[in-house]
């Protein structure tokens, strides 16, 4: 394709000086850049839930009519922005998970020119039809008017504070203690937005360092429930996946991870409604808090990639095949799609997060 | 990642399609380093080679070995890994080597305890806690065979499911809870219940079906419900009764049976042939295939679970709870614990080869291997170190035996026993049997034997002078029996030493690679 179309650049060239005008026009036209043919390649780090997006291939060819190519790598959002053996990899552009990321990027010295938020994904709770069942008895779980499940995620963390049985949430297919497992705190990025949910839920509002001395133990004790961590968000939904019921109950993840993952092959998805076995389900924590993908630009040519993210045919795009919502938390493009029908339009009860000192103390804490 | 995966998969059978047929730009060969409960799977493996015209080798170990080679400085030499779980590759894999792992199929741990006997104890169609499991071992009514918390996964789950049920319902085993003397006590005595232990899952369900076979059976097993399907289909034709599963109700832990790619900069070719693989694995037909071994598949594949088997209890769909596991530093932890203190001790008896033909290099290593035994700080760090309460019996032999050396797993009583050794110097004619004989005699004569897993390990170069029935006849006087382990070393001719093992059931161990290696894998059994 690139020489073919390196061809077609040169090609204009030679028609003149109209030809020169047309390139002249086309120069200043950044989404028809890759009509040139001097593609330029963006190498820089991303959190591992946008690994699908930026890999479809319509994806691809509009960042490539941007004259961009990208070779994006997969890393935690925590460790892109402070790991001197990544940093030093020279990326161009950082995606993170988070906009404190871009706080935390600026004190490891990253030189940012632009950072701009491209989408957004609140933090959910993934299960299984059973639970639900169970949560729902127990009035943990109520339904919206639209059919949108939502969780107290403040009772649920009080109960397992508590101690509490799967059967005294009226979750009788488990045996056992409740509990739900997020990635770990210090390298990815979803544990880390639940870990200040988890904080701002105890402390009863926004903390600040106060509230994190009074109520980091606490927090601590709901991550040090979860045993083992995943250190990817990607890897810990695909253990969802493969355990099922019993060895996955519950899980702390992105609003797209299930949606994306229905998409990329109806037909299997239409096989597990149909079967007897628990089905994966989805959970609003209420309230929640927002997950924002802030591009972090460091290479002026990254800018472009800018521009092309936030243009409303790419929005549109992460929203009906990958369930990525835009800049403000809002849908681009028709609500009636596939995707429209399995999430919902607007995301209501979010808390900011706490300020970046207050995360990297609780982090601190959580690991120690 | 799910949806990228997919993608692949099925571009990827587009691609297998096309490529059927020819082999153009075909892989010569590809190495796996795989647990033994994969065996069963390899001919499906096979089959996608041949397909490839690669030549695909499998070197089975235990999980904790490719965990701790993959942290090891020379690393894995294989192209892929497939232990039976993911953990110890989040515990051991601290360089990132492995890429693209991904579960192939789950297998919970379970008891399978003889069907009679199950009955006996009133667990047919019952909820069993391992509270219940506890009082039988107590009470002398069950004892099990299990592998070694320290060189398998079947057993490092079994073991650290009885640790989160000791704890009593706790969410999960979090730094401090082992410092707890009651926990202690309790997985102390549902350990006592071992009366067989070996490092590999496999050779453990082998054990159980020999054993059946020539009627000297035993009560019970913990592996993958897998592998106990694989076991009662093997003991359906020899009429002997099933091993009824038994899901303890308090939480099992559960295998997720990971293939991993190593990148040893083999080229593209090389990756190829592993993303494909991945694909195959994943394709209907042959997730069908995997079903019908008993392995649980994601809910999302549309391959029909097995039939479950009531009569002994199985059911792949049935959902059980599993335990959650405890983070890295704890996992060591415990199994610290398990190798220096909580495991049923041992009373091992070695019988070193000193003979003329060991001058030189045999001798050597023989004393270095003897070294990293008895040095607590190396044993330890490949969690074969010996706790207080074994006993170790040395027993340096020739023509003849040469002496006895005893001594408990105490690290000065090491230290003595280590002391009598590096004295030993090469030289005479060789005669294991006497050896084998003299170490029968001790152990038969220990006071505390039947606290302990009593075994002999010989170390031999070569072919042995000696009367291999008369050690055989008084072998079956000893009861409970003690198998007769073998280490080769140098040109050695294994025929005696596969004999002894087979009539003992035992196993001979190569150690003439890694010789302080071969004592580890034999320490698992051990």
């Amino acid at each position: 394709m690139a020489i073919s179309r390196r061809a077609f650049g040169l090609g204009l060239l030679g028609l003149g000086v109209a030809g020169t005008g047309a390139y002249l026009a086309l120069r200043d036209r950044p989404e028809l850049q890759g009509l040139l043919g001097n593609r330029t390649e963006l190498f820089g780090f991303i959190g591992g839930e946008k690994e699908a997006f930026l890999a479809d291939p319509d994806v691809a060819r509009m960042v490539g009519s941007y004259g961009l190519e990208l070779d994006p790598r997969v890393a935690g959002s925590v460790e892109m922005v402070r790991e001197p053996a990544l940093l030093s990899q020279n990326p161009q552009f950082l995606w993170p998970s988070s906009s404190i990321m871009v706080d935390m990027a600026r004190r490891n010295g990253v030189r940012i020119r632009r950072d701009d938020v491209v989408l957004n994904s609140p933090i959910v709770v993934y299960t299984w039809g059973p639970v639900v069942a169970g949560l729902i008895k127990t009035g943990l779980v109520t339904s919206t008017m639209d059919g949108i499940q939502q969780l107290d995620l403040k009772a649920l963390l009080d109960a397992i504070l508590d101690g509490a049985d799967w059967s005294a949430l009226g979750v009788d297919a488990l045996y056992g203690r409740s509990r739900i497992v997020s990635t770990d705190p210090g390298r990815s990025n979803s544990g880390f937005m639940f870990a200040g949910l988890v904080l701002s839920l105890l402390a009863g509002d926004v903390p600040n360092a106060t509230a994190l001395a009074e109520f980091g133990d606490k927090t601590q004790a709901i991550f040090r429930n979860m045993g083992l961590k995943s250190s990817s968000s990607g890897k810990l939904f695909e253990q969802y996946l493969a355990g099922g019921l019993g060895a996955a109950p519950m899980i702390v993840g992105y609003e797209n991870q299930l949606v994306e993952w229905i998409l990329a092959d109806p037909q299997r998805w239409a096989r597990i409604q149909a079967s007897a076995s628990a089905h994966p389900a989805v959970l609003y924590p209420r309230p929640t808090v927002f997950s924002a993908h802030p591009l972090i630009t460091i290479d002026p040519a990254a800018d472009r990639l800018l521009e092309a993210l936030t243009t409303p045919k790419l929005q549109e795009l992460a929203w009906t095949r990958h369930g990525f919502r835009g800049p403000l938390g809002t849908i681009t493009g028709n609500v009636e799609t596939a995707v429209g029908g399995l999430l919902p339009a607007e995301i209501a009860s979010v808390l900011p997060m706490p300020a970046a000192d207050v995360m990297l103390s609780l982090v601190d804490r959580i690991g120690a | 990642m799910p949806v990228l995966k997919s993608l692949a998969v099925a571009a990827l059978a587009l691609v297998a399609l096309a490529l059927a047929g020819c082999d153009r730009g075909s892989l010569k060969s590809f190495s796996f380093a795989a647990g033994s409960e994969n065996t069963v799977l390899q001919p499906l493996v096979e089959t996608f080679c041949k397909q490839r015209n690669t030549t695909c080798t499998f070197s089975y170990e235990g999980s904790l070995d490719i965990g701790l080679a993959l942290q090891s400085a020379e690393g894995v030499a294989a192209d892929a890994v497939w232990p039976a779980s993911s953990v110890w590759i989040d515990l051991f894999d601290t360089g990132r080597k492995v890429k693209d792992l991904t579960s192939i199929a789950q297998m919970p741990v379970v008891l399978g305890v003889r069907k009679s006997k199950a009955a006996e104890l009133g667990w047919i169609g019952k909820d069993v806690l391992m509270a219940d499991i506890l009082a039988a071992v107590k009470d002398k009514r069950l004892g099990f065979l299990m592998t070694s918390a320290t060189q398998s996964n079947s057993g490092a789950s079994a073991y650290l499911a009885m640790l989160s049920s000791a704890l009593g319902g706790k969410a999960v085993i979090e730094p401090g809870d082992l410092d707890d003397p009651a926990v202690r006590g309790t997985v102390q005595a549902l350990l006592r219940g071992v009366t067989r232990s070996a490092g590999s899952s496999g050779w453990l369900a082998d054990l159980y079906v020999e054993a059946a076979r020539s009627g000297a059976g035993y009560d019970a097993m913990w592996n993958y419900e897998a592998v106990l399907k694989e076991t009662n289909d093997r003991l359906r034709p020899l009429a002997q009764e099933p091993l009824y599963a038994i899901y303890p109700a308090d939480g099992v832990a559960v295998a997720d049976s990971p293939l991993g790619f190593i990148d040893h900069g083999k080229g593209p070719a090389t990756e190829k042939f592993f993303t494909e693989l991945l694909a195959y694995l994943q394709s209907s037909e042959v997730q069908k295939q995997i079903a019908a071994t008993g392995r649980r598949l994601p809910f999302s594949s549309d391959a029909i679970a097995a039939a479950p088997e009531p009569d002994w209890n199985f059911d792949p769909s049935r959902v059980v709870t599993a335990i959650r596991l405890p983070e890295p530093a704890v996992i060591r932890q415990a199994l610290d614990l398990y190798q220096g203190a909580l495991r049923k001790p041992s009373l091992s008896a070695l019988c070193l080869d000193f003979s003329g033909s060991m001058q030189g290099d045999g001798e050597q290593q023989l004393q270095a291997a003897m070294r990293f035994l008895l040095t607590p700080q190396e044993a330890s760090q490949v969690l074969v170190q010996w706790s207080p309460d074994d006993r170790i019996i040395v027993l340096p032999f020739d023509g003849g035996v040469r002496g006895g050396f005893e001594a408990t797993g105490d690290a000065e009583a090491q230290a003595a026993l280590l002391a009598e050794v590096v004295d030993e110097q090469a030289n005479g004619g060789t005669d294991m049997y006497a050896c084998a004989s003299d170490a029968l005699r001790r152990i038969a004569a220990a006071p505390d034997r039947a606290d302990h897993l009593p075994a002999i390990l010989i170390l031999t170069d070569g072919r042995s002078e000696g009367d291999a029935q008369a050690f055989l006849d008084q072998w079956r006087r000893v009861e409970p029996h003690v198998p007769v382990f073998g280490i080769t070393f140098g040109d050695a001719d294994k025929t005696q030493l596969d004999a002894l093992a087979a009539a003992t059931s035992a196993r001979v161990f190569d150690g003439r690679g890694d010789l302080a290696g071969a004592f580890r894998a034999a320490r698992g059994y051990n």
